[in-house]
């Protein structure tokens, strides 16, 4: 089987991939223990798994696949008590977040491994600046078409996953008035944006095809788009998540990506068109940049709308798909999150105004990733 | 003749001292680092030896008297530094940590009083001897540490070990100070109160410190110089009341660290790091306790140094390898570890002078032993750790663009 067979996924299943912070205990910047957290956690058993990333500060955690919300927000629990109780015995903290709030990316190592070192060889300094942390979904698709059908539709639907989950608001020790920085650290790669407007898994593989006989790209895993199909898992993969601070949170948007998947795919209620892609750009800065308080055009109608109405808009949609998937509570969670107005962003900089030190900040995203304090100051 | 001008000959002063010291230890150390590729604390060793007592003679215990000062100051900083690396948090939830701190230093003492005494070295001093050799030299760790930038696993863990380490051996120092009384019949009263005195003193010294620092510290804020100035301070103020009470200021010191650290439940401390500043200090530190070291006592006592090191190597070493994979490290890290805390310097020489000082006669023959074994270890000890960190991969490396 080739690389670019979709393989089909039963019904609109879910899954999430975590890319998550290590914090030394000492000044809460980032420590490089990797290989030690990973190898702890492989240790206390199954299921999901850990992972390297690109730099020694970063640690990745796969969930396996699930039908719906309740068991994929047990298994992320039990997931991160594994890791936490990993960390507290190496004494290092981990925390959620889409940003580590003070450390400065030249002092990031590379993970010793083949791949990571050929990408910090291909992309220079932009491989240790990479040290930003999203979460992805994934959701099953039966077929490639279904797949290009989706990946069309989510991509209307980007600026709401930048906002929702927006918790990146410092850099390098500062502020950078953003809701969600990180992004801005995946734009500099030369195969981020989004996907081409192709109509079929046919023609998707020709532009593949084309792309690879340019010698562009060797895999389907050097496009960094926001939103991509993943044949050889068989699902949409959507990529502009920042890590949340809890991993609750985590649970809850992948909710609403699958009831929005499974709403788009069984009414199919917008047609896929390339002016999704005209204001793509704009929609996302102003997710990124503003969060909830942004506004966006709306490509379908032409026509500025507040963020925050749209996203309540479709989650008011989605919510019977989500209550047949057992998300309800999950995505009238994220409507109540959106009446009142909270970003992890903004927690983050409530924080800092509370203590006065980033480091502080970095302590607390670890505190309550951990599970051992709340959302509070 | 003019009186404005100097008498010859000159007199020379502290502060002339301490610059002159620093430039030739600074230039010795820059020497062994671009011609061996060792750590720098290895060329200032080599030029107190050549400066001191063994060598030129330059700097004669009266001068080393008068540096004293500097390595008090500069081994408070250390120590102090150190004492904020022990998490007791991660001790309670890591026992196999702290089971190793108690094992590798239990098991060291036991290996040098055994060995030292099948040498025909009286108990008293081997016991004394082997006190002092459970203490890994913090200085040496946490300097070479902090030359290569290292970070991780077998870094943290060997600062954790030698805080433990260092606590363990000064403690027990202590206590044997009333078997030294007794032997020298200074009396049951201070037999039993002295090292009482000091114990207690020195860790109310340090609390009082710990407390001061804390309300200071919230009270300044999240500035970072403003608590590094704080520390610093604070340190001088310990170092110079210990000498004042006639107190521990290596207990104190430690104490103070270790109580702002674990006591700070509100994270109002910043981290310390000796910085700069105090990277002055310690070239000046191991240059001036080098320079009392004998060259010619490792000579004639060759055999009962070796016999020292060998037997402290296998102790700590047998205690790390016994229980660090249960603590959860990957394979390899407890060998790694054992290297790690050879070291045996500063704070050795500072304890054989503090046991020295009552009876003189005693402290000779304990320096004969232990300070022969710090020849040996100032030289081999900051190697033994480079090689460890980098070997563990957690030293920064060495990248060059292409």
């Amino acid at each position: 089987m080739s690389d670019t067979d979709f393989t089909a996924s039963p019904g609109h299943t879910v899954g999430v991939e975590l890319e998550l912070q290590i914090l030394n205990a000492r000044d809460f910047n980032l420590a490089r223990d990797a290989a030690d957290v990973i190898a702890l956690v492989e240790r206390s058993g199954r299921p999901g798994e850990a992972k390297p990333e690109i730099t020694e500060s970063m640690l990745e955690l796969n969930t396996s696949v699930h039908p719906g919300y309740e068991p994929l927000a047990r298994e992320l629990l039990e997931l991160r008590d594994r890791v936490s109780a990993a960390g507290e015995r190496l004494n290092v903290r981990i925390a959620g977040g889409g940003s580590h709030p003070f450390h400065s990316w030249s002092d990031r190592r590379i993970y010793p491994s083949e791949r990571f070192r050929s990408l910090m060889e291909r992309y220079g300094y932009l491989a240790k600046q990479f040290t930003v942390f999203g979460q992805h979904v994934h959701v099953g698709c039966a077929d490639g078409d279904e797949a290009i059908y989706l990946t069309h539709v989510l991509a209307r639907f980007v600026p709401h996953f930048i906002a929702l989950s927006a918790s990146s608001p410092f850099q390098e020790g500062a502020d950078t008035l953003y809701q969600s920085s990180r992004l801005n650290a995946v734009a500099a790669f030369p195969l981020s944006g989004h996907a081409p407007f192709v109509q079929s898994w046919e023609e998707f593989l020709g532009y593949f095809n084309r792309m690879r006989g340019h010698r562009i790209v060797e895999s389907m895993k050097d496009f960094y788009w926001d939103v991509r199909p993943k044949p050889e898992y068989g699902t949409v993969e959507v990529r502009v998540f920042d890590t949340p601070l809890t991993v609750e949170r985590a649970a809850r948007l992948a909710a609403y990506v699958q009831a929005l998947a499974s709403y788009a795919l069984a009414e199919r209620p917008l047609a896929p068109t390339a002016e999704v892609y005209t204001f793509y750009n704009y929609n996302r800065y102003q997710a990124c940049r503003y969060g909830l308080e942004g506004v966006l055009i709306d490509p379908y109608r032409e026509a500025r709308v507040p963020l925050r109405e749209d996203i309540a808009d479709a989650l008011a949609a989605v919510a019977p798909h989500a209550a047949e998937l057992g998300g309800a509570a999950a995505v009238e969670e994220l409507a109540a999150g959106v009446r009142e107005g909270w970003s992890d962003a903004a927690w983050l900089r409530k924080v800092h105004r509370a203590r006065g030190s980033l480091s502080d900040v970095a302590r607390m995203q670890s505190e309550v990733w951990m599970g051992k304090s709340g959302l509070g100051i | 003749m003019a009186t404005f001008l100097p008498q010859y000959p000159f007199a020379a002063n502290p502060l002339l001292l301490f610059g002159l010291l620093l430039l030739a230890g600074y230039a010795g150390g820059e020497l062994v680092q671009r011609l061996l590729g060792v750590p720098r604390i290895v060329g200032y060793a080599l030029v107190g030896l050549a400066l001191g007592a063994s060598g030129l003679g330059v700097l004669d215990a009266r001068l080393v008297g008068e540096a004293w000062i500097f390595v008090d100051i500069a081994l408070g900083l250390i120590l102090f530094e150190l004492g904020c690396r022990l998490d007791l948090a991660w001790l309670r939830r890591d026992r196999w940590l702290a089971a190793t701190g108690v094992l590798e230093s239990a098991l060291a003492f036991v290996f040098v009083y055994g060995a030292l005494v099948i040498f025909g070295v009286e108990p008293l001093v081997a016991a004394m001897a082997a006190a002092i050799g459970m203490a890994t030299s913090p200085a040496v760790v946490i300097v070479v540490a902090q030359e290569l930038r290292a970070e991780g696993q077998v870094t943290e863990r060997a600062l954790n070990l030698v805080a433990m380490n260092s606590v363990i051996a000064f403690v027990t120092a202590t206590m044997l100070l009333s078997w030294i009384h007794h032997e020298y019949q200074a009396g049951v009263v201070m037999a039993l109160l002295h090292p009482l005195y000091l114990l207690a003193g020195s860790l109310l010294l340090g609390y009082g410190a710990a407390i001061a620092a804390l309300a200071l510290g919230r009270w300044l804020g999240k500035s970072e110089r403003g608590q590094y100035v704080l520390a610093l301070a604070l340190v001088v103020v310990v170092v110079g009341s210990a000498r004042m009470l006639e107190v521990s200021a290596v207990l104190g010191v430690l104490a103070f660290g270790v109580l702002s650290r674990n006591l700070d439940a509100r994270h109002d401390l910043m981290p310390f790091d000796v910085g700069r500043l105090g990277q002055l200090f310690v070239v000046v530190l191991f240059v001036v306790t080098s320079a009392t070291l004998k060259v010619g006592e490792l000579v004639s006592g060759a055999a009962l140094a070796l016999a020292f090191v060998l037997a402290r190597f296998a102790g700590k070493s047998l205690g790390v390898l016994a229980l660090t994979y249960l603590s959860g490290v990957r394979r390899g890290a407890a060998g790694l570890l054992c290297l790690a805390l050879t070291p045996m310097s500063v704070l050795a020489v500072a304890m054989v002078r503090g046991a020295g000082e009552m009876y003189p006669e005693f402290g000779a023959r304990l320096a004969a032993i232990v300070l022969s074994a710090v020849i040996i270890l100032d030289l081999v000890g900051p190697v033994a750790v480079q090689f460890a960190l980098k070997r563990a991969g957690e030293a920064a490396p060495e990248e060059t663009a292409r």
